[in-house]
């Protein structure tokens, strides 16, 4: 065998309580992109942070052309060129594009720093990755797939020999998904090994050419005897085969349950108008930025509402605040997980019933052990993590902390659950369980609004699909009638008309 | 999953290395400083961590909803100020004029509550203009001088006893028992620590955050006052001096016992430990006769020290658990 350009070798590492890799080898080729695959808590990030010098492996060996090397810290990593995009942003909220994709590095003119090559040289990288943002901008004001994007975008700034991207496309679109691909592509045909974590296995099979499977920290099926089909790596990764990965039920009624009628609000719902059937699954499609998640929000009062109404079950809400939503029955599963839905000074017993807390109170204390009792079925009927009972949520799994905050609305006895993006971020099997999820929540005659940037889980798991564009739903269909062309066709245009 | 030993479930507990704390600098103490022993110094220990502890347990509350209130020092001076107006110069009767300044300790708490949650001004610059206002508040009264022998009965209410006990001991555990059951078994409380951990998720939650920050600031004033009435009491006299420098003891005690300054973390109860580790370095320090502006100084390092820790307690917690065998999932 040929030397590869990077190599892992026996690498451990472990945590207390967990041993987060146990003895991984792995090889990565110049001029290869190569998958790194697992359920979550298997390993991948710990994995990448060795190679990116964030962590220092207990046992185990890093090479570069055969040579064995350290690597020290992140700054060390990248001046032997490894460049991350990590799963948890790194990114200088309050500084511009420009000065976060050039952070510690900014061009010099003598002793001071050249703003105007920092500017040129930002807009020619985000020029390459097709991003419209204005460099000049604040991290902060941008949205979280632009921040994405930024983060891509400061880590192929730096001339590497490896580039790892760890879940980079968890929050894209189609879109900014085919330009990722297309500069990965171009990457690896100059000579750069990419090693790339993602749980969207459709786009890890287009893209990908080698797979690394991981599972409880080892190595569960090398780059060698990886076959790159889903049904095969699914296998791989979880043990058993899966014969049906969207359990889609029938459950809809012809009873309108909720009604959404131009529907306007500060952030940007410009006039939404749909309804939803008792047990039915309305889609949302459309492109980041489209409006979605603002629609998502308005309905459940989060943002500020200029306009149009609601009605839930024929009754005209005023929604000032989610506690108007929650009150007539409405719930936000909302995209971002740990900003908005967690509270991780809690374990699940506490998050689980934060919404409804009022319910379990025995005169003017809070009834504990009737809490305790909750979680315990909680966990046992969405087979959530047992830890979850003790354990701080922040030491679970991102499909375990996805469980508990629909959890919450269950037990919160909400009737229409918005779910923005629910399976971001979890794994294959956490998915499923989601899916069966929504099944239960139709079969009782929910409704439930479903945002996904997933096409494919769209499409199946939707009854009927809407799609967005400038905050409205501009084309309502049956699911049946919809393509994953449709999809990128209706995002396309809506590109041009941006 | 093996049941956890009595003593692996007591260190798991937020308040077991403050407490680990308590004992070891006590000890430390009583070693090299014999008279830390005689009765009457515990006796002056609990009389002075009485005043801190109850003010304490504000600062706390206000620390875990992710806010910080640095105006209890000057709000005890006005208040001070005010009770001895009232039975000097107005001549109101002893139950009144308690009330009375416990009630404008409420609603001071309550103006920093309005200005943090409903005008939405950084916690940090309201408590910090209260702290300047407040104590000018306290110069107008009076001619802005100290009024001394405000009243017989007033000592009474300090120094009595009852079945043989300082009634301080009876303030101080009735105010934590009422603390420590609104916080950790009111839905109030839950709400508390829900707004410290996750604004965003709290509001999401169906949560009314600016009402229970504006709740956090009154219980806050509420503490103050009843700490300002305490110490006008212990001294027969009210002054626009009292209390300087008390919010940061309060902070610092918070602190020490564990809250977090990010918010969500920490217990009422552990801001009794920390402000007995506080009144005890004071403590040895005076018996040793150490200068106050040394004092000064210790005061200084603790609470650097305090605010050190909470920024390393990530990392202590990692290894907490090592030592614990947590596990992940
Ligand atoms: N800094 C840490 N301290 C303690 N435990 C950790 C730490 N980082 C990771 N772990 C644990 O190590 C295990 C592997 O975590 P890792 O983040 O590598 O998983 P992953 O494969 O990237 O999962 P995901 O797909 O959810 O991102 C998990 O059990 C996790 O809880
Ligand atoms: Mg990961």
């Amino acid at each position: 065998m040929t030397t590869p350009l990077w190599e892992l070798v026996n690498i451990c590492k472990a945590f207390p309580g967990v041993r987060a890799n146990d003895g991984i080898s792995i090889r990565l080729n110049a001029g290869e992109i190569h998958a790194l695959l697992g359920e979550n808590g298997c390993g991948k990030s710990t994995l990448i942070k060795i190679l990116s010098g964030v962590h220092q492996p207990d046992n185990g060996e890093i090479r570069l052309n055969g040579v064995p090397l350290t690597l020290g810290s992140p700054i060390d990593a990248r001046t032997k060129g490894v460049a991350t995009v990590f799963q948890e942003f790194s990114l200088a909220p309050t500084l511009s594009v420009a000065e976060n994709i050039f952070l510690g590095r900014y061009p010099r003119r003598g002793p001071f720093v050249d703003w105007a090559r920092m500017q040129a040289e930002a807009e020619r990288i985000l020029a390459s990755l097709e991003i419209r943002i204005d460099p000049r901008r604040l991290v902060g004001s941008l949205s979280v797939a632009e921040q994405q994007l930024v983060e891509i975008a400061k880590a192929i700034s730096v001339e590497a020999t490896l580039l790892i991207l760890d879940e980079p496309t968890t929050a894209l679109g189609a879109h900014e998904i085919l330009v990722l691909h297309n500069l990965l592509r171009r990457m690896k045909s100059r000579g750069v090994a990419v090693l790339y974590i993602s749980h969207r296995l459709d786009e890890v099979v287009e893209l990908v050419d080698t797979a690394t499977i991981l599972k409880d920290g080892r190595v569960a099926s090398t780059a060698e005897a990886t076959r790159l089909d889903i049904p095969s790596i699914v296998t791989a990764m979880i043990g058993t085969s899966v014969d049906e990965h969207y359990p889609k039920e029938q459950n809809a009624t012809n009873e309108v349950l909720i009604e959404v009628e131009g529907l306007w609000s500060a952030a940007g719902a410009r006039g939404a108008s749909f309804s939803v059937q008792r047990g039915e699954v309305f889609g949302l499609g459309g492109v980041i930025g489209s409006g979605r998640t603002e629609i998502a929000r308005a309905v459940f009062g989060a943002d500020k509402i200029t306009g149009g109404r609601v009605r839930v079950a024929g009754r005209k809400l005023r929604l000032r605040s989610p506690r108007d939503a929650i009150a007539a029955g409405i719930a936000l599963v909302p995209e971002n997980r740990k900003f908005d839905g967690l509270f991780f000074n809690f374990n699940g017993g506490p998050n689980i019933t934060s919404a409804a807390i009022g319910s379990i109170r025995r005169l003017f204390l809070l009834n504990k052990s009737e809490e305790a009792r909750i979680t315990t079925n909680y966990i046992r009927d969405l087979e959530i993590s047992p830890a979850a009972a003790t354990k701080f949520v922040n030491l679970l799994s991102g499909g375990n902390q996805q469980k508990i905050v629909i959890a919450r609305w269950l037990f919160a006895q909400s009737q229409v659950l918005i779910l923005d993006e629910p399976t971001q971020g979890i794994d294959i099997g956490a998915k499923i369980a989601v899916y069966r999820l929504i099944n239960q929540l139709t079969a009782r005659g929910c409704a439930v609004i479903l945002i996904s940037s997933d096409h494919a889980e769209l499409i199946a798991m939707s009854d009927r699909i809407g799609i967005v564009r400038g905050g409205a739903v501009v084309e309502t269909r049956p699911a049946s009638q919809i393509t994953h062309a449709h999809l990128v066709q209706a995002s396309a245009s809506a590109a041009t008309a941006a | 999953m093996t049941q956890p030993s009595a003593f692996k479930r007591l260190a798991g507990q937020e308040f077991f290395g403050p407490f680990l704390a308590l004992l070891i600098i006590s000890l430390f103490v009583a070693l090299t400083t014999p008279s830390f022993l005689d009765p009457q110094n515990f006796r002056n220990i609990a009389l002075q961590v009485s005043i801190l502890s109850i003010v304490a347990i504000g600062s706390t509350i206000v620390i875990i909803t992710g806010g910080i209130d640095l105006s209890p020092g000057s709000m005890i001076a006005f208040l001070t100020m005010c009770l001895a107006v009232f039975i000097k110069n107005q001549g109101m009767d002893l139950g009144p004029a308690i009330a009375l300044t416990l009630l404008i300790g409420c609603a001071l708490g309550i103006g920093n509550g309005i200005l943090v949650a409903y005008v939405g001004i950084p916690a940090f610059i309201v408590t910090l203009a209260g702290l300047s206002a407040f104590k000018g508040l306290a110069l107008t009264l009076n001619g802005g001088t100290p009024a001394f022998s405000l009243s017989e009965q007033l000592g009474q209410v300090f120094y009595g006893t009852f079945l043989g006990l300082p009634l301080p001991f009876f303030y101080v555990i009735g105010s934590y028992l009422l603390f420590m059951v609104i916080m950790e078994h009111t839905r109030l409380g839950r709400e508390i620590y829900a707004v410290g951990g996750n604004e965003n998720a709290a509001r999401l939650s169906g949560i009314n955050v600016a009402r229970v920050r504006l709740i956090a600031f009154s219980f806050a004033g509420a503490c103050a006052a009843f700490g300002a009435v305490l110490l006008a009491a212990r001294l027969n006299s009210g002054s626009p001096n009292y209390g300087a420098n008390i919010e940061l003891q309060a902070i610092a005690a918070a602190v020490v016992g564990g809250a977090s300054l990010a918010g969500g973390r920490g217990r009422v109860v552990s801001s009794l430990i920390g402000s007995l580790i506080i009144v005890v370095v004071q403590n040895g320090l005076n018996l040793n006769a150490v200068t106050t502006s040394m004092q000064s100084l210790t005061i200084g390092l603790i609470i650097l020290i305090a605010v050190g820790l909470d920024v390393w307690r990530a990392r202590l917690g990692r290894g907490l658990a090592r030592l614990t065998g947590q596990r992940t999932a």
